[in-house]
């Protein structure tokens, strides 16, 4: 196959208004897996799988019960939310100290969500619900309005997630559970309930960007962004929310440059992003933010 | 020459009385292995043998995934990526240069192995998390790249690959194969990690550090337990292209091959070599076998094993195997050999158990 | 307490789940129970039909089938020699498009559990080839109804001996698919052209990642380059290729807006034509977009692009015209069924006539004798006149194409219809036009930029 790489007036651009909607979406969902990383200490392999369970409540609410949109997207946030809290409480309790036990159990969730769907919608995809259409040109690419109310949100929520961890109590709880959880526990943070609430904070950030950014869901839709999830988290560094953050940057910048400058091999951009992410754990293995993890006993 | 053959015969059933049939769990694998060379023999269908050839060969995957991930706890996500080097090297000698599978797969599995080192020499500076999505990696950047290598068969995959035998008599000889090779391999694998070898394997899964202080080079055994496990998987690639046809990056180099092992290892019971092969001889007749109930139920199968693994592993978090190991075996306290649960003392020292 | 809590918390989320999951429009396929006669049960040919049943591109192999079954089965069945049989079928879910060698299984379940003596459908090309090779394995006559793959002809020409059992009824093979999108590109570049001159139109070419893809970029870029007679002159600014489940293409189509394209080629197979198209239409990218989208065949499209597949133009083998006599009957029958218009897999109807056809001919149901009679088929169909290409040819028991035979239609979406509008009177295929074809329309909103 010709390679190509063309030059078009206005590939910065694009490269940088692309670059940006996609990262902020994987921002919301890094953040997320790394606060439930780093808290409870559980790889949630399910994660993703919630965003899209939140994109298939979205269109079962909104087209099957008739409600309007935004109350739709509430819902399925909460709702998200509860089943996911609820399926860890069941789960994580008894499983504690299994970790491998754990993982699996977490890809058993996993597929019993995209079973679910696949049973209820069949595996085309769901007609799109739109809750704003059109477009608008910003430095001569055109963007989605929805993709603007998405980063937008994205931000935002990202900005009040900083904001709890860094200055409310919760947040203090939060960070020292993650730092050591046996010294918060012995004082006095109820490392359980703590545990929980982040898993819930984690899967409202997830559920968000499952109803709020994708328009149309379909069943295997959570295996793609899982991988690269994982690629961020790895290489922004477990445990490290602020890691989780660039490096979500990084990774969505370079699929976008991927995509943009060579065009006729755009379906190399997740190879090329997991190529990265190893080059930069081979240098420097705990990541670029992460903490060295003492051997825990 | 009669006496020496009733020697044998005494001395065979001695073994069998001492050794095997005191335990349930040797008797259910001498059980086991007989079924398996029954099979034939009770049904003639070509596509349940299929099936159950299939079977035996992911046995021997997930017992590899085990015998590293398991015992030396150095997680690995990215198992198909052995998997699928060995299938392309084996469809590719096969195709191309037309060497017969007695050939490819020994081939195939020695790629296999060096792609085992060139994953694990990097491996070595990752820990945890790290190493498991490190190496999940691995595969798939294979799984995107190889469509784009020329002669390597794009994204159809390399197709018109040679059964193992002739086609007139091939599902029962092909499941032989299969059989045997996962039977005299797992044991192979039990067999290692019973052995000095194992147990430094076993070791440096629960304290590396100690391992390391006991004066033993942990970096080469890390090491070696890639490479084994990279040549079994291996050798299961190969059979399999052997016996599908054809190899495509969408059959061996996926992430929902990689889970799998992990899935069918994980049931049965991690770390223990015979409870991956119990759990993909569970698991993947649960999945293959709903087809032939209703047409409707066919849909759920996935569903049915997914619940049924969260299920099993709720009740019996160390794996299903393991979970019924230990209700059915004690360990002696003082000669540390096993014995049924139900025994009041040891068979060999007498001593009682509690 | 916190027991009572936890209950109601289950109870809550399980009405949840039951509510999603009963709210569910799920389409399910069981074979529909073959009418019972009321006189001695008839002995049964059984026909097998393999495809992914949890897509459309399967259920339609089973519709198609079912018609077929319905139709023959009314009107008396088959007759071999003096015997008259009914057809059953018996379908199978391949799960080809997740897992090759899950076909593979289903074929051989197929042939040696269900025991059918014929096996019709198949869809994606990859595990077609291995399905093929199980099924020539056991010497049962196979008729392919969905994957273009050229190779699974060639290997007839190749050993004939092994796999004459092989016959493809739908789509017409990739070497065909290219020349027919090229003639609906070119009458497209005609009309974008009128508006552009003097000056060509640009194009840019969109293909999804799979192999079948290949060959048509390759002949695409030399064509549409070339100066006429031997191609279209246009420039071509570049070609883009995201994978087939991609579901954002909105930095390759500003890409390719940047560049200045006035006509977007596209061969696309999978579900990235539906984020394609939404994308397309929502963005208002002012370029003409046509080639082969297999999604924009679907009944669907429109409410699954929420009204962004307007215009969208592409191949496919029937449309509501009278391509034969048998067409439009065919078409407004199957509607009337299923619910639904009728994609390329539901070929399967065809299938089924002619093996009946060949059957009764051969007088026999060996699969030796059904092979040679299947080879002399020449049977007007719904989708066109029915001939196998010779044993001399380079692609045995291919269908043939041409005007007179198996052409192809252009579809484009036109107040919410399906309209047919190639070939066309003038065109590349000359006088051939099918009544009810109308003109091609130019999207508005490309139309507003070229002629503002």
């Amino acid at each position: 196959m010709r390679r190509q790489v063309l030059v078009s007036e206005n590939m910065a651009e694009s490269i940088l208004i692309n670059g940006l909607i996609t990262s902020g979406v994987y921002a919301l969902l890094a953040v997320g897996f790394s606060l439930i990383f780093g808290v409870a200490r559980i790889v949630n392999l399910a994660h993703t799988a919630f965003y899209m369970l939140a994109a298939y409540l979205v269109f079962t609410f909104t087209s099957r019960l008739g409600l309007p949109i935004p109350l739709s997207i509430c819902l399925s946030v909460v709702s998200v939310a509860i089943v996911g809290m609820l399926s860890y409480q069941i789960v994580i309790d008894r499983l504690r100290g299994h970790e491998a036990t754990i993982l699996i159990a977490t890809i058993a969730i996993a597929l019993i969500i995209q079973e679910s769907m696949l049973l209820a919608y069949g595996s085309s995809a769901t007609p799109a619900i739109r809750l704003i259409t059109g477009y608008q040109k910003i430095l001569g690419v055109k963007v989605f309005y929805r993709e603007l109310v998405a980063f937008g949100v994205a931000i935002i929520l990202l900005v009040v997630t900083w904001a709890i961890l860094m200055k409310t109590r919760l947040g203090i709880a939060i960070r020292s559970t993650a730092q050591d959880r046996e010294i918060a526990n012995l004082m006095g943070i109820n490392v359980t309930r703590t545990g929980m609430i982040t898993m819930g904070i984690a899967l409202v950030l997830a559920a968000i960007a499952g109803a709020v950014v994708e328009s149309t869901a379909r069943p295997f839709m959570w295996m793609s962004p899982l991988v690269t999830v994982l690629a961020i988290v790895v290489l922004g560094g477990l445990g490290s929310i602020k890691g989780s953050f660039i490096a979500a940057f990084i990774l969505g910048f370079v699929e976008t440059i991927v995509t943009v400058m060579i065009s006729e091999q755009a379906y190399l951009k997740e190879a090329v992003a997991l190529a990265f992410m190893l080059a930069v754990i081979l240098m420097r293995p705990e990541g670029l933010f992460g903490v060295r993890f003492e051997e825990e006993r | 020459m009669i006496s020496t053959v009733i020697a044998y015969v005494s001395r065979g059933y001695k073994e069998l009385r001492g050794e095997i049939f005191v335990l349930p769990s040797r008797t259910v694998v001498v059980i086991f292995c007989l079924m398996l060379f029954l099979v034939p023999v009770i049904t003639g269908n070509p596509h349940y043998l299929s099936i159950l050839t299939l079977t035996c060969i992911f046995a021997i995957f997930a017992a590899s995934w085990d015998l590293l991930s398991g015992f030396t706890g150095q997680m690995n996500f990215g198992h198909a990526a052995f998997f699928g080097v060995a299938a392309y090297t084996a469809a590719l000698l096969n195709v191309y240069i037309g060497l017969p599978p007695w050939l490819t797969i020994p081939i195939g599995a020695i790629a296999a192995v060096l792609v085992s080192l060139i994953l694990g020499v990097p491996c070595l500076r990752l820990r945890g998390i790290y190493l498991a999505f490190g190496t999940l990696a691995f595969p798939l950047i294979i799984k995107d790249i190889i469509p784009a290598i020329p002669g390597a068969g794009g994204t159809l995959g390399v197709q018109g690959i040679k059964a193992i035998v002739p086609i007139s008599s091939s599902p029962v000889i092909e499941y032989y194969i299969a059989a045997a090779l996962m039977v005299v391999l797992g044991f192979i694998m039990w067999k290692i990690t019973d052995s000095k070898t194992g147990l430094i394997f076993h070791a440096i899964r629960e304290d590396e550090v100690t391992v390391r202080a006991s004066g033993i080079n942990t970096t080469r055994y890390k090491l070696l337990a890639f490479c084994l496990s990279g040549f079994f998987a291996g050798i299961a690639g190969g059979l399999y292209v052997h016996l599908i046809g054809v190899a495509s990056p969408d059959a061996v180099f996926t992430l929902t091959l990689s889970f799998q092992a992990i899935i069918w290892a994980v049931f049965g019971g991690i770390a223990t070599i015979y409870g991956a092969i119990a759990g993909v001889f569970i698991l993947y007749s649960l999945y293959s076998l709903p087809e032939y109930l209703s047409f409707s139920i066919s849909e759920l199968r996935m569903l049915l094993v997914a619940v049924i693994v969260l299920l099993v592993l709720f009740f019996m978090p160390e794996g299903l195997i393991t979970w019924i190991r230990d209700k059915t075996e004690k360990t002696c306290p003082r000669c540390k050999l096993q014995n049924v649960a139900w025994r009041k003392t040891c068979r060999v020292c007498r001593v009682e158990l509690d | 307490m916190k027991w009572l809590i936890k209950g109601v918390i289950v109870l809550l989320v399980t009405c949840l789940v039951l509510t999603v999951v009963g709210c569910g429009e799920k389409e399910s396929v069981s074979p529909t129970p073959t009418p019972v006669p009321t006189a001695t049960p008839k002995p049964e040919i059984k026909i097998g039909v393999i495809g992914p049943m949890s897509y459309i591109q399967g259920k339609h192999h089973l519709y198609g089938a079912e018609m077929a079954r319905d139709e023959i089965n009314a009107a008396g069945g088959v007759t071999v020699g003096n015997q008259s049989y009914n057809i059953k079928l018996v379908s199978i879910d391949s799960n080809e498009i997740t897992s090759p060698s899950d076909a593979v299984a289903a074929m051989e379940k197929l042939i040696t559990i269900e025991n059918v003596d014929f096996v019709v459908g198949g869809f994606r090309s990859e595990s077609v080839l291995a399905m093929q090779e199980k099924a020539m394995e056991y010497k049962t006559i196979f008729m392919g109804c969905g994957a273009s793959e050229i190779q699974l002809c060639q290997r007839v020409a190749q050993d004939y001996n092994k796999y004459k059992y092989w016959f493809r009824v739908s789509p017409v093979n990739g070497t065909y698919l290219a020349t027919i999108s090229f003639m609906l590109t070119g009458m497209v570049a005609k009309t974008i052209g009128n508006l552009t001159y003097p000056e060509k139109p640009k194009i840019a070419i969109l293909a999804e990642n799979l192999q079948w893809a290949d060959p048509l970029v390759a002949k695409a870029q030399q064509y549409f380059a070339a100066p006429p007679p031997n191609g279209l002159g246009m420039t071509v600014v570049g070609t883009w290729r995201p994978s087939q489940v991609a579901t954002d293409v909105k930095t390759e189509l500003n890409d390719i807006e940047a560049k200045g394209a006035n006509i977007i080629y596209t061969v696309v197979s999978g579900p990235l034509g539906v984020a394609y198209t939404s994308q397309w239409g929502e963005l208002q990218i002012p370029a003409a977009s046509v080639g082969i989208n297999v999604e924009a065949q679907k009944g669907n499209f429109l409410t699954i692009t929420g009204g962004y597949g307007a215009y969208e133009t592409t191949l496919n083998t029937f449309a509501r015209v009278a391509i034969t006599e048998k067409t439009i009957a065919f078409w407004d029958n199957f509607v009337s069924k299923f619910g639904e218009i009728p994609i390329y897999t539901s070929g399967t109807y065809d299938a089924i006539i002619m093996l009946k056809d060949a059957i009764v001919k051969a007088g026999t149901l060996n699969s030796d004798a059904v092979v040679t009679a299947l080879e002399s088929t020449n049977y007007i169909s719904p989708a066109g006149k029915y001939v196998f290409m010779g044993n001399t040819t380079a692609t045995p028991h291919d269908v043939a194409w041409g005007p007179g035979n198996v052409t192809g239609v252009g579809v484009q979406w036109q107040n919410g219809e399906l309209k047919c509008v190639w070939p066309y009177a003038g065109g590349a295929l000359g006088p051939l036009q099918y009544a009810g074809t109308v003109n091609y329309i130019i999207p508005p909103w490309v139309k507003a930029k070229l002629k503002p």
